[in-house]
């Protein structure tokens, strides 16, 4: 897994697209499911444009794998409906060349090797075995491919799982998770794979709880908590939804004179407080409105950052919102489903 | 249904259990043949249990421990499908085909070729024995190959339907030991007792099917006394045993298709 694979030499000569010769979709309508009295997802309705990375969050048990488990045919809905190119997962003619799944709870035969674990999805789909090679090639295991998968470590089965979900060159792609138990460098390979298989006009709906990591891979989200949708769309569009998400750190050996001039100057543009001896956290504004307003003042500045949390804010703020009410907390929700296309068709112009 | 069969009988091959069963089964057909056949014994006073060597009868008794293939076959048939969900692998089976019903049908089918292969493993390692024993200065050619053919077709028809009854357990009690428990408990078990308290019910329960299905040539050739075989009056027909069987399996796996198969993989 070198960052530096050139992917398209791993993508079938197959052109990107569906059978009826439309763009790849994923869509889920008032999906909803029961699991005895609990209700693990709830009226979930929303759809992944194909060219992007659409990142599905939500905190453990917010309903992701149970969602994604659900679109794959593998747990029945008790009502609504997950579509892939428009007919459900089990209607698929040809399933493992339409959609590959990157599972958390799927397994493998500790005694089989995981060239013969390949090659007995690869006889289904009618898949040329040598095809099994190229994938765990790709993945990063072709030294590996001879070896039981007893034997491998959690981010080998991890990159077989992948090599699985790319055996039939799918158009859509979904994740569960799927930088669990990689290192850095897998992170960083799967990420860039990730925007390659996107680019190339196909859906990728990957699920997430690393929020830092996310932020950089998604172009659009779907976040979801205690089964219900929390917000869907654009990420700069969400982020822009709401003010408080947007901060601004600066380090300065005059940070206590920071908090009192940004407070005496701008007090309605939020709070700005000590985080260290000499770190400033000014929430709802940017560097480019504090800036000249710490040079008037004759403020040395070290260093200064946007941060980096604004998506997990923004997530915080929706999730336990659902956590507490079952309802987004705050306006901008309301305002971000009219902006965004949760309940509205996508935007001509793609303005992310 | 070509290609999921194809798949089937990949698994089958590239998991060491399957490779285990096929040795047990010619472990044990082998030994026990040896066993029962050498058995030290007076066969003046015990004849009925324990013929004179060389005899039709002697071979008969040799030849019976071919039946254990038959309890291998069901082991291989309960693998089939528990053992997808014991790994978890029944997720990307069911990502390949995910129509549930098509996948059971294929395990059913690749189930009764296991017992195929179990049962020509055991048939095959009784015939190296046979062969061996009239080398060995015990009885001659023909009338062991006589008794082979008597018994062989029964236990491979057997092993068949066993694999198939295997897989419907399998299919409807998804936990492996549990399904092993039960298939072989029954057999072991359960059997003995309802054969000897209702013994018109025992006669038609997967024990006593398949040996109703193995003395089949045994029961219409039998010419009075020795062997496993020699009472086969209380049994069903050879045909009602295996329709029986077949029933148990199919009933069970499409019980299980609707039941547990049905159920959410999570």
């Amino acid at each position: 897994m070198t960052t530096g694979t050139n992917f398209s030499d791993f993508a079938g000569e197959r052109r990107r697209t569906s059978a009826v010769g439309t763009a790849p979709s994923v869509e889920v309508r008032g999906l909803t499911k029961h699991f005895g009295s609990v209700v693990a997802v709830d009226d979930l309705t929303f759809s992944v444009e194909p060219g992007m990375v659409t990142g599905f969050l939500g905190p453990n048990g917010a309903g992701k794998t149970t969602t994604l488990r659900m679109l794959l045919g593998l747990v029945s809905p008790t009502s609504g409906r997950a579509l892939v190119n428009g007919v459900a997962y089990r209607d698929l003619p040809d399933p493992t060349r339409t959609v590959g799944a990157v599972l958390e709870a799927s397994g493998f035969h500790p005694a089989r090797t995981a060239r013969n674990h390949l090659r007995t999805i690869a006889a289904v789909a009618g898949i040329d075995f040598t095809r099994v090679d190229e994938v765990l090639e790709l993945v990063g295991l072709g030294a590996d491919a001879g070896r039981t998968v007893g034997k491998f470590s959690l981010g080998m089965r991890q990159r077989l799982e992948l090599a699985r979900a790319l055996l039939g060159d799918p158009e859509v792609l979904v994740l569960d998770e799927p930088a669990n138990g990689l290192d850095p460098q897998g992170i960083a390979w799967i990420r860039g794979f990730l925007r390659w298989f996107a680019s190339s006009g196909r859906v990728v709906l990957v699920s997430s709880h690393l929020l830092a990591e996310a932020a950089q891979t998604v172009d659009d989200v779907v976040i979801l908590a205690n089964g219900h949708l929390m917000g869907h769309g654009p990420l700069q569009q969400l982020l822009q939804g709401t003010t408080a998400t947007v901060a601004v750190r600066v380090r300065t050996p005059d940070a206590q004179r920071l908090v009192s001039v940004l407070q005496a100057t701008r007090p309605e543009a939020g709070r700005a407080r000590l985080e260290g001896p000499d770190t400033v956290v000014a929430e709802g504004t940017t560097p480019e409105e504090i800036g000249p307003i710490m040079a008037e003042n004759r403020i040395v500045v070290y260093e200064m950052t946007s941060t980096g949390e604004s998506l997990e804010q923004l997530f915080f703020q929706m999730t336990e919102g659902g956590q507490m009410g079952g309802h987004p907390i705050g306006q901008p929700w309301g305002s971000v489903g009219a902006q965004g296309y949760a309940s509205a068709p996508p935007p001509e112009e793609g303005s992310s | 249904m070509i290609r999921l069969l194809r798949a089937e009988a990949l698994k089958f091959r590239t998991i060491w259990s399957t490779w285990a069963i096929l040795i047990i089964t010619m472990v044990l057909t082998g030994g026990l043949g040896v066993l029962v056949g050498f058995a030290p014994h007076r066969h003046d006073v015990e004849a009925l249990l324990f013929p004179a060597r060389g005899t039709s009868s002697w071979f008969d008794l040799v030849f019976s421990t071919m039946t254990v293939s038959v309890d291998l076959a069901l082991v291989l048939g309960v693998i089939c499908v528990t053992g997808e969900y014991r790994h978890k692998t029944v997720t990307p089976t069911l990502l390949c085909e995910p129509k549930r019903g098509r996948m059971v049908a294929a395990k059913l089918l690749s189930s009764a070729g296991g017992g195929v292969v179990v049962g020509v493993a055991g048939g095959l390692t009784g015939l190296v024995l046979g062969i061996g024993l009239v080398a060995g200065g015990f009885g001659d050619t023909g009338r062991m190959l006589t008794e082979y053919r008597h018994v062989f077709p029964g236990v491979l028809a057997a092993c068949v339907l066993y694999g198939i009854y295997g897989l419907g357990l399998g299919a409807l009690l998804k936990n492996q030991v549990v399904a092993l428990v039960v298939g072989l408990g029954v057999i072991a078990v359960v059997e003995p007792i309802v054969e000897g308290v209702v013994p018109s019910v025992g006669r038609w329960l997967p024990g006593q099917a398949a040996e109703a299905l193995e003395s089949v040539a045994v029961s219409a050739s039998r010419r009075g006394g020795g062997g496993i075989f020699s009472s086969t009056a209380h049994l069903i027909t050879w045909w009602e045993g295996a329709l029986v069987l077949l029933a148990y399996g199919v009933v069970l796996a499409v019980a299980g298709t609707f039941t547990t198969l049905r159920a959410d993989v999570t």
